[in-house]
């Protein structure tokens, strides 16, 4: 055991010193490498792997002991640690030369689990095996399934790139074709692109029809080459290759897991000064976001004419130098990285070029729906940590670009309906917050139905998680939209990079499906849940946002607040929610007088229609005469309450109940009013304080205890002289 | 065999009782010991492997508020199994006092097509459909969380709100054709 492990360790350095010189001066790895020679003459595995290096062909497949023995040798490696480079370009030499027959290849294929790189040479040589076409097709197959889960551990591309025509002819095969389109994806840069590929994909989908595998070949190449490609894609498409449920996936993950543990530990003793400069030595922990890695390799890059000259990511490590080389930026073999580095987030937010995004979504769709909708046997206890991890990355390049990725949209549709209601759930809702706007006829189906059946079913702190969410969502609407709208014809473009488009209109009808679904929810949540404060909150907020549509956003648009949210506000018994839905309430009137003025002024047409003033109105007359006039129950009210079962309730001038000196909100701040100001009183009279005099030192009172919102309220919708013998105005109506 | 009622007993002060389903009994025995973890009511939970349930226990067995059936997608015995206990109950209890949760949505090995017949059969019950994560702890609080939420409404513990009521709003609807979203 210890000598291989040796033996994987030190084979690990030696292919990094062909190309990281840096590396060849530490010590204790010589040091290792004398010992290891020593214990190499012994070692079961090396021998093994010298008798599949040697082996004659047509050696007898069935009954070979000894090549059992040494399979079952491999295999054993495999499985615990990986194997090394060199054991993986031996044993794919082996399998694909066919010279024990398909049966060895097909068990030698299942077992190549590589612990660190794949040789590129080897694959290579794979891919020329693999057009002698002695091979059965099925085993082709599960070769090119191979490739693309060990895909970015092939050590460097160029090679496989400088073959791109020759593997482009399997495209021809129809059980190829779906593997060959995807591995050409992952290979195809500018150069690759030509017309005569492009005619032969075009036949290809004439003859088996708009398959989604072609489909996101020629999407890639129409962002390379639009000239060449006229074919219209449609701007969403089904999630394109079909995931590989291979048979290796959760072997190499446990291998990487192992060697990723082990590697720590040996790097924090050996490599302690340079672990960040090696490119090479990455861990391939599945959702870890790689490291920027060149798509080239050093030699064919000093090849290239200086005109063509192209600088790597990685090579790039300040703003500026950003700025001279944004012309020849070469993207990093893994679009994933790009998420990890701040410079490269800086390029996306500015370049145009649609082929990165198209790369970045394509590389986020499958990691999204390889380890969230799809999960191996691992199950999700294995991968939170790192799904963590992912997800805060996603969210802070995100956050930094200011809009969602499309893939990260898709994946949250299909997630939303499978989704607990707990995994995850801080993640989840901020990428769903950042989610684009929804056209309003899809709206319902892809967001609402699931969130609803979530909401209902989950407990009250989901409930102000997604009440949170909600308000997050349209605020980021109605920021894209104050941003991107156009002014002449009131038609917007949101979301710069995916090109929706979008009328004014149907912006609008999306804006008030949202608010008034927020709204449902928030009335039938509150009475589920007893009107609880902490949700009320949380209510509020979201209306906070909503009343101020108008002013802040320049949307001409107000939807007033839902009875449901608005009785249970004024009612409510701390004195917080009342305060802010008195500020909301002025807002209201503030947003609609200035959209009614500049309505006259302009004789621009939008229509906020009579209903909405007439329900404001509404809301108006009934929350001066509850907290100012006490005219509680009063016919015309929302409330209303048949006069005999008010006085069968024994409750003296019930008119008066929730006014603000008796409103259990701000019943506290009533006592202790009147003993400030009648301190030697011993009889609490309560009333006393809605004489004039007492009545304006009480709100005086009130206001300096940080009530701004009832203070805006009351100045902005009562007319009230002091001088007036009741003290009592009423309300200001429209 | 004889159909479980929902109203055939009284209900007793300040209780709910749940009867959770599942042909595997795998996830009921935790999630079980969960729910009776609630202080704010009293909560019993019976199991069963399936419906009909049998009849020499019957008089001493509490009114049952709510009928879960708990399916694990990778098996379709699993789904056979609750599909076939539906019949046992009352026609009542589908006025807001059944549930469907879903064990394994996201494994790679239960197939697409299962998930959409548990969704189909949700949705023509109209009956809310849960997801849980029954691997990890913090999954199955989640779990029983949720079927709380839902059984004290069923139980009558919820001001205002009824059955019937809750489950209009949380009840599953026809599975989607999400991949292609025909947006332009």
């Amino acid at each position: 055991m210890a000598a291989t492990q040796n033996l994987s360790d030190s084979d690990q350095s030696s292919v990094s010193d062909q190309s990281v010189s840096s590396r060849s001066g530490n010590r204790s790895i010589r040091v290792a490498e004398k010992e290891r020679r020593k214990n190499e003459a012994e070692d079961p595995f090396v021998l093994s792997l010298k008798y599949f290096s040697d082996v004659e062909a047509g050696t007898p497949f069935h009954g070979n002991d000894k090549l059992e023995k040494n399979l079952v040798q491999v295999e054993k490696v495999a499985y615990s640690q990986g194997l090394p480079p060199e054991a993986v370009s031996i044993m794919l030499e082996f399998a694909m030369s066919l010279r024990m027959g398909t049966s060895a290849c097909v068990r030698v294929l299942k077992c190549l689990i590589p612990a660190s790189v794949v040789p590129q040479e080897a694959v290579v040589r794979a891919v020329v095996w693999l057009s002698i076409g002695k091979m059965p097709i099925s085993t082709q197959v599960l070769f090119i399934k191979w490739v693309l889960t060990v895909f970015d551990m092939i050590d460097a591309k160029d090679q496989l790139r400088a073959i791109y025509g020759f593997i482009f002819n399997f495209v021809t095969d129809e059980n190829l074709c779906p593997f060959i389109c995807h591995l050409l994806y992952l290979l195809t840069r500018k150069e690759s692109v030509r017309v005569f590929r492009v005619r032969k994909l075009l036949e290809l989908q004439s003859k088996l029809g708009r398959q989604p595998f072609l489909l996101h070949l020629l999407s890639l190449y129409k962002v390379f080459c639009p000239e060449l490609v006229t074919l219209s894609i449609p701007s969403r498409m089904k999630s394109g290759f079909k995931n590989h449920i291979s048979p290796w996936k959760s072997a190499l993950i446990a291998v990487q897991k192992r060697n990723g543990l082990q590697g720590a530990f040996s790097n924090s003793l050996v490599f302690t000064h340079k672990d960040k400069t090696n490119p090479r030595k990455r861990k391939h922990c599945h959702l870890e976001f790689p490291d920027l890695i060149p798509a080239l390799n050093k030699e064919a890059r000093s090849e290239q004419s200086s005109s063509r000259r192209v600088v790597p990511l990685v090579q790039l490590h300040s703003f500026a130098q950003l700025l001279e080389n944004m012309h020849r930026i070469e993207l990093p073999a893994q679009m994933g990285s790009l998420l990890g580095s701040s410079l490269a987030l800086q390029y996306l937010d500015c370049v145009q070029d649609e082929s990165a995004l198209l790369r970045l979504n394509f590389w986020l769709g499958y990691a999204f729906h390889e380890e969230f909708l799809f999960c191996g046997d691992g199950g999700p206890s294995q991968t939170s940590e790192e799904a963590l991890q992912f997800l805060n990355k996603l969210l802070s390049a995100q956050h930094f670009l200011q809009e969602g990725f499309s893939s990260s949209e898709v994946f949250l549709y299909k997630f939303l309906n499978v989704w607990d209601g707990s995994l995850l759930r801080p993640q989840i809702l901020g990428l769903l917050s950042n989610i684009p706007v929804v056209p309003s006829s899809q709206i319902r189906r892809l967001l609402f139905e699931p969130l609803m059946q979530l909401f209902f079913t989950s407990s009250l702190f989901f409930k102000c998680g997604l009440m949170e969410c909600l308000n997050n969502m349209l605020l980021k609407w109605l920021t894209w939209h104050s941003i991107y709208a156009l002014e002449d014809d009131l038609d917007i473009s949101l979301n710069s990079h995916t090109s929706i488009n979008m009328t004014l209109s149907g912006f609008k009808d999306s804006v008030m499906e949202l608010i008034h679904f927020v709204g449902r929810l928030a009335s039938v949540g509150l009475q589920l849940e007893g009107c609880h404060c902490l949700l009320l909150s949380f209510v509020l907020d979201f209306y906070e946002t909503v009343c101020d549509t108008f002013l802040k956003y320049g949307l001409p648009l107000i939807v007033m607040p839902p009875a449901g949210v608005f009785y249970p506000a004024l009612f409510a018994t701390d004195p917080v929610s009342v305060d802010r839905l008195a500020y909301i309430m002025h807002r209201y009137k503030v947003n609609l007088t200035s959209a009614k003025s500049q309505e006259k002024v302009t004789e621009q047409v939008f229509h906020i229609s009579r209903q909405t003033f007439r329900e404001f109105n509404h809301y108006v007359v009934v929350m001066v005469n509850c907290l100012w006039n006490s005219r509680m129950f009063h016919p015309g009210m929302g409330v209303q309450l048949g006069e005999e079962l008010l006085l069968k309730s024994n409750v003296s001038q019930y008119g008066s109940s929730f006014d603000l000196v008796h409103h259990p909100a701000f019943m506290s701040y009533a006592v202790n009013f009147h003993q400030k100001c009648w301190p030697g009183k011993k009889d609490m009279d309560l009333n006393s304080i809605k004489h004039s005099k007492p009545w304006s030192w009480y709100l005086e009172y009130l206001f300096t205890q940080g009530y701004d919102g009832l203070k805006h309220f009351v100045q902005s919708n009562i007319s009230w002289q002091l001088k007036e013998d009741d003290g009592q105005g009423d309300a200001q109506q429209r | 065999m004889s159909l479980l009622k929902p109203f055939s007993k009284l209900p007793g002060l300040n209780t709910a009782n749940i009867l959770l389903v599942e042909s595997e009994e795998q996830f009921q025995q935790s999630l079980a010991d969960a729910l009776v973890e609630e202080t704010s009511v009293t909560v019993n939970v019976r199991l069963a492997k399936s419906l009909p349930l049998p009849m020499e226990n019957d008089e001493s067995r509490p009114r049952i508020d709510l009928v879960v059936f708990i399916i694990n997608l990778t098996s379709e015995l699993s789904f056979q199994s609750a599909e076939a206990s539906l019949k046992y109950l009352d026609p009542g209890y589908f006025l807001g006092k059944v549930c469907f949760m879903v064990t394994n949505a996201r494994n790679a090995s239960s197939p697409a097509e299962r998930l959409d017949a548990v969704r189909k059969l949700a949705s023509s019950l109209h009956c809310p459909l849960l997801f849980a994560e029954d691997q990890t702890p913090d999954g199955v609080a989640s779990a029983t969380e949720r079927l709380l939420t839902i059984l004290k409404v069923a139980a009558g513990l919820v001001p205002i709100a009824t059955a019937l009521y809750v489950s209009n709003l949380t009840r599953c609807t026809l599975p989607l054709d999400i991949d292609l979203p025909s947006f332009d």
